[in-house]
């Protein structure tokens, strides 16, 4: 844990954040030959000064919260439904989507007095939209497919994040209202900032320079 | 019914042996550093009313508190910081005591934290508040105790902060905008959200104020801060702010702690009653800052003294923990254990407390044999037995190190 003459410690979320992180690295000039060709390993080396963590996107968090990773890559639908204490330095304009309210096709959600149900993956994210509307609504967490939970009539709506929309339009569902963009963002320990200030204010300098808008 | 009697609450633990050990090691050094100052133990209960923690400005929010209720149906909370019971100690029983007032205190503090974030929910904090002087002297000697502190805890391995909070209250209350605005423009400094203040800011407009406040969270690093916050705004109260901190920072600066104190003018934490100088400090290796502080002139006016005064608290356990981490401290064996035939415990109790008063660690046996004595010595690495009866005879024990 002693972080003297330690590698700049990056958490990337697995899948497609990954992906698009490993480009983005390959773009501003580091050897990400190791992460590409990684088998089962989780740390790995990226060129001679950083190394690479590959998690969940809410651990993401956590690990860089702790500062244990100096940095993160992670959704901001990730971040938005766990919160924490870290500095959110950079949109790295990928894994572009957003966090939408949904339901069945043609019915109007805001109709009537009854408290709405709402099933989601993000209840903090669900909680503070609807907070913010003053409206109450019942929140049941759901793991898998959200969608089912309209159909099968356990929810009057969904808040999710959708890409595309095809599998709300394939099962009967669309979009009410767009609740919030999600991209992935560049997080940064509040003391790795401050300790490794050199390193770390160059690094995002690269990535700065290398977003595509 | 599940029973909750083998474990303790979450965000708390159970501190054994050396756990306490170092933390009163750490706690008596600080104390040491803060009494030979001229500061003076405080203590405030571990219960306080609701309503201490509930001034008009909330600097806490409520679910962060724990709550009883007290005989009389009266709102209670577990003590969530220490400044504010001794703003309200300052603004009664000391009130009519010559200022400056110099206090310190080592106490915890309850805080509830998210669930399962490895976080704690009980503190040890030591700190001091110098109350009564709104002084350059006043400051110098409070960041001065802080980085004697920070220091303490380890010479190489700390940074240590300083900011003025002023600097963007002075920039921010110039824009043209609402409260709501105002408070999501500071929440976006504080975590150093480049790109959402600056869509926020790019709302509001674009002027020398508005560019400003989106260089704010890049403001920090060494003296180069200074010159590139005074080209983005300029008049005499930011002038003033920014030069009375060059001063501390220059100040600093000859301390010798080369790159160890630097500047951040983007700290703007919400819960801080601070109105000026804020401080803060860091130790490599402990993932959130130990030492937090800074100048509260307003704090004890809501408890109806006006004063200003300034302090800073430290993070006891997170320092014990980083020390712990770092090197493989072991609580000492006694140095020697007295056993007794039967029929001489007293004269062994009396033999141990005659070694005990020559400077020895010395436990007293409480097995029946001299065998099982031994045995236990052996397995707890005491290197010497001594057996009593008519007459004192000395064992050496083998212990493998």
């Amino acid at each position: 844990m002693n972080n003297e003459n330690r590698k700049l410690r990056i958490a990337l979320t697995k899948g497609r954040l990954e992906k698009d992180t490993v480009a983005l690295l390959e773009k501003i000039g580091y050897d990400c030959s190791a992460v590409r060709d990684k088998g089962r390993k989780l740390i790995l080396p990226v060129g001679d000064t950083i190394e690479v963590v590959l998690a969940k996107a809410a651990d993401v968090i956590t690990y860089v919260e702790h500062g244990v990773c100096d940095m993160g890559v992670v959704g901001k639908d990730t971040i938005m439904e766990m919160s924490g204490k870290f500095f959110e330095i950079a949109d790295l304009g990928f894994g572009r989507c957003k966090f939408a309210l949904a339901g069945k096709k043609g019915e109007d959600f805001y109709q009537g007095y009854n408290v709405k149900t709402i099933a989601t993956k993000y209840p903090n994210v669900s909680r503070s939209f609807f907070e913010k509307k003053g409206m109450d609504v019942e929140i049941v967490k759901i793991e898998g497919s959200v969608e089912l939970a309209p159909l099968l009539d356990l929810a009057d709506a969904i808040v999710d994040i959708v890409e595309t929309g095809t599998t709300l339009r394939e099962n009967g569902l669309e979009v009410y209202e767009d609740v919030a963009p999600v991209s992935a963002r560049l997080i940064v320990n509040t003391v790795s900032l401050k300790i490794r200030q050199h390193e770390i204010e160059e690094l995002i300098k690269k990535i700065e320079n290398n977003i595509e808008k | 019914m599940k029973q909750y009697d083998l474990i303790t609450p979450e965000g708390t633990n159970d501190l054994l042996f050396e756990d306490c050990a170092i933390r009163n090691g750490i706690e008596q050094r600080i104390a040491g550093i803060f009494s030979s100052k001229g500061y003076c133990e405080i203590v405030t209960p571990g219960i306080e009313f609701f309503d201490v923690f509930n001034l008009r400005s909330r600097y806490f929010p409520q679910e962060s508190m724990y709550k009883l209720v007290d005989g009389k149906g009266r709102l209670l909370v577990v003590r969530p910081d220490s400044t504010m019971p001794i703003a309200r100690v300052a603004a009664t029983r000391l009130r009519e005591v010559p200022l400056p007032l110099r206090m310190f205190y080592r106490q915890n503090v309850y805080r509830n934290s998210p669930a399962m974030r490895g976080g704690s929910d009980e503190i040890k904090q030591m700190g001091i508040e110098l109350i009564g002087s709104d002084s350059r002297r006043a400051d110098l000697e409070v960041i001065t105790t802080a980085i004697e502190v920070l220091a303490s805890c380890d010479n190489e391995k700390f940074r240590f902060e300083i900011g003025d909070i002023g600097f963007f209250r002075e920039l921010v209350s110039k824009l043209d905008t609402d409260d709501a605005s105002k408070e999501e423009i500071r929440s976006l400094i504080e975590v150093k959200n480049y790109p959402a203040l600056n869509d926020l800011l790019d709302s509001i407009g674009n002027n020398k104020i508005t560019n400003a406040l989106k260089q704010l969270p890049r403001l920090f690093g060494g003296v180069e801060v200074f010159e590139k916050a005074a080209n983005l705004f300029a008049d005499e109260k930011i002038n003033k702010i920014l030069s009375d901190l060059k001063a501390i920072y220059n100040d600093l600066s000859a301390l010798g702690y080369d790159g160890k104190i630097t500047v951040d003018l983007g700290i703007v934490n919400k819960m801080d009653y601070y109105t000026g100088v804020v401080m803060k400090g860091y130790l490599e290796g402990c993932g959130d800052e130990v030492l937090s502080g800074g100048r509260y002139n307003h704090l004890l006016a809501e408890f109806g003294y006006d004063v200003p005064a300034t302090g800073f608290a430290v993070n006891i356990d997170a320092a014990a923990k980083l020390i712990k981490r770092s090197n493989t401290y072991k609580a000492p064996a006694a140095d020697a254990v007295v056993f007794a035939e039967n029929g001489y415990e007293m004269d062994g109790l009396k033999y141990a407390h005659k070694l005990i008063s020559e400077g020895l660690t010395v436990e007293n046996s409480v097995f029946g044999t001299l065998e099982e004595t031994k045995k236990y010595a052996a397995d707890r690495k005491i290197r010497k037995v001594i057996c009593v009866s008519d007459k004192i005879t000395e064992a050496e024990v083998n212990v493998n190190e």
